[in-house]
């Protein structure tokens, strides 16, 4: 017995709580400050991922362009297989 | 009868045929695929009835929402106590109305479309004025039908 | 297991040398103008960024009048980086329609479309068509209130052009009103039908590529450096732009995730200020540029008309420009292009704006 009229209780704050936050805006970001702090953190790794890789991206670049400056890019057909 | 000479060769008259039979089976086929991706439109009720008690007691110079089928219609009390019944379409995009009661018109949001009480567009960009329906009361049922739509009730 | 096994597994079936050699044979264009060429390889990347986090929305999307919009609440509040994958989504969006239209004008401008390439223009509008439609039917699967309103203008916009109205308002409603049939309707265009055609004309349109190298403007024609290969030179330099892309996306999506609104509700009033995507603002703003009746006609079906005349004859400006065809300078078509790029600019601007 107890229990039923604690689970009508229940379910009517339930319910009173869902038209309290009816008007509300959803959230669409987590609202702690440490969650945001942490997706801030991510977001600065992440940015440090891409820029790291550009550069090596760039540096392999500049060897392309030397070794294609001195013209010994191309395969010579009949090289003998090493491995 | 017996031809001597054709223009057309076997060939040419098989290919037709070919080509003539695959068109018309395929263009049965897309007709049949056609048929079946486009919907079949319901319509608009010619009618419905409502709950007298529910309406006819809104203050005046307001408006009580009721279903049209899928849309909005508006009950409408006028300030001098007469009532009306309208869709509540607006009639350049279809955008649902209200009704504001400090200026005594109807306000489309969507394009900034005003109707006066009668439904009369006033200003912005709608057409035409509004749909009034025509309003009966039996017993305690409140009929809003389409103008000029006989009403023919099942018997209960 | 050595790679050179697999390798020759593979070699003897297959002609792998022939594709080596065109991979090594494939050489771009380069002149002071070729920044325009990264534009459709970035379009590229953000269409398979679409798909892929599309491809994962949609094991938790649920397409039903009722549960759609709480379902999205569920995907941002309840699950592990909901709210990030959606806002991935939504700002993938926006950068590939963006630059879509970037590619397109630029195309436009150098009169790239120009005899041989014609049928690369008509695949990469039908791809720029494909891509709008995709907005608007992603944009309404979130069900709250602006876009139901936003569709039902969009839809009954349709339904004003000239003969066919009826049958595209009806078609793409699948009801007489917009209603949850409209969303079964929708989703199926977003999920099913538009990716798979995507696959098919982009595949068409990147195949056309290869045929015919990268088109060369008549201004830069004499002043070419030596072309540059694309493997490994503009492999690397595409890697780059897609990097600075992808960061961009995803910065955007973490800083800006997209609101939502109520939910929909056939019978609520209409959202005040309600504004479709910026996409489709030049055409909105074109539609309050008519009053509602000319000389007795719908004022919207003159406007639509005209506006289908305007982009059908945008559609078919390889097959009118015959002096671009012929090889030489066509001012006339340069005036055009530039009238059409300003005209969506302001009237872009103007509708933000206001």
């Amino acid at each position: 017995m107890v229990h039923r009229v604690l689970l009508v209780v229940v379910l009517f704050l339930i319910h009173a709580g869902a038209l309290f936050g009816a008007d509300q805006k959803i959230e669409v970001f987590p609202a702690t400050p440490y969650d945001r702090y942490t997706i801030y953190q991510a977001l600065v790794f992440f940015w440090i991922g891409i820029a790291g890789l550009i550069v090596i991206i760039v540096m392999k670049l500049k060897e392309i362009k030397r070794i294609q400056n001195m013209d010994i890019d191309k395969d010579e057909k009949d090289a003998p297989f090493l491995d | 009868m017996k031809l001597d000479y054709s223009l057309v060769t076997r060939r040419t008259f098989l290919n037709s045929l070919f080509g003539g039979w695959l068109a018309a089976l395929a263009a049965g086929s897309a007709y049949a695929l056609l048929r079946f991706i486009f919907p079949t439109l319901g319509k608009e009720p010619d009618f419905v009835i409502l709950n007298k008690g529910d309406f006819l007691d809104i203050p005046a110079n307001s408006v009580k929402p009721f279903a049209w089928g899928g849309k909005l219609g508006l009950f409408f009390k006028k300030e001098n106590g007469s009532t009306e019944a309208l869709k509540g379409v607006c009639t350049h995009m279809e955008c649902n109305i209200t009704y504001r009661p400090d200026v005594r018109k109807f306000y489309c949001a969507c394009h900034k479309g005003w109707f006066d009480e009668n439904g009369k567009n006033i200003e912005g960009p709608p057409p035409k004025p509004l749909e009034i329906f025509d309003i009966t009361i039996e017993g305690d049922k409140l009929i809003i039908a389409k103008k000029g739509v006989k009403v023919e009730l099942p018997k209960a | 297991m050595s790679c050179r096994r697999l390798k020759d597994w593979v070699g003897e079936r297959y002609d792998i040398e022939g594709l080596r050699e065109f991979i090594r044979s494939k050489h771009v264009p380069s002149h002071r103008l070729d920044v325009w060429y990264f534009a459709g390889g970035l379009t590229l990347f953000l269409f398979i960024f679409q798909f892929i986090t599309g491809m994962a929305l949609a094991l938790y999307y649920v397409p039903e009048a009722e549960h759609a919009h709480k379902s999205i609440i569920d995907i941002v509040t309840k699950l592990n980086m909901g709210w990030l994958f959606r806002s991935l989504h939504h700002w993938g969006a926006q950068l590939a329609i963006a630059v879509l239209f970037v590619h397109v004008f630029s195309t436009l401008l150098l009169k790239a479309y120009r005899k041989p390439r014609e049928l690369l223009w008509v695949t990469g509008f039908v791809m720029l068509t494909i891509s709008i439609f995709f907005g608007l039917s992603g944009y309404f699967l979130l069900w709250d209130e602006r876009a139901f309103a936003a569709v039902r203008v969009a839809t009954g916009g349709a339904g004003n052009l000239p003969l066919i109205g009826g049958f595209v308002k009806g078609f793409l409603r699948g009801d007489l009103d917009v209603t949850g049939e409209t969303l079964t309707r929708f989703y199926a265009f977003h999920v099913a039908i538009l990716p798979l055609v995507t696959v098919a004309v982009t595949g068409l349109h990147v195949v056309l590529v290869q045929l015919h190298g990268m088109s060369v403007p008549f201004s830069q024609q004499n002043r070419q450096r030596k072309p540059e290969p694309f493997f490994p030179n503009l492999f690397y330099k595409d890697l780059i732009v897609w990097l600075i892309c992808l960061g961009v996306v995803v910065t955007l999506a973490a800083l800006f995730p997209p609101q939502i609104g109520v939910k929909a509700d056939p019978l609520a009033p209409a959202p005040e200020d309600i504004k479709p995507e910026w996409y489709f603002l030049f055409l909105f703003q074109t539609l309050k540029l008519f009053p509602g009746e000319i000389a007795g006609l719908n004022g919207e079906t003159i406007a639509i008309s005209i506006i289908s005349a305007a982009i059908i004859f945008f559609f078919l400006i390889p097959f009118f420009d015959r002096r671009s065809a012929a090889q030489r300078p066509s001012p006339l078509f340069t005036w055009i292009g530039v009238f059409y790029l300003v005209y969506f600019t302001v009237m872009t601007v103007i509708g933000f704006l206001t």
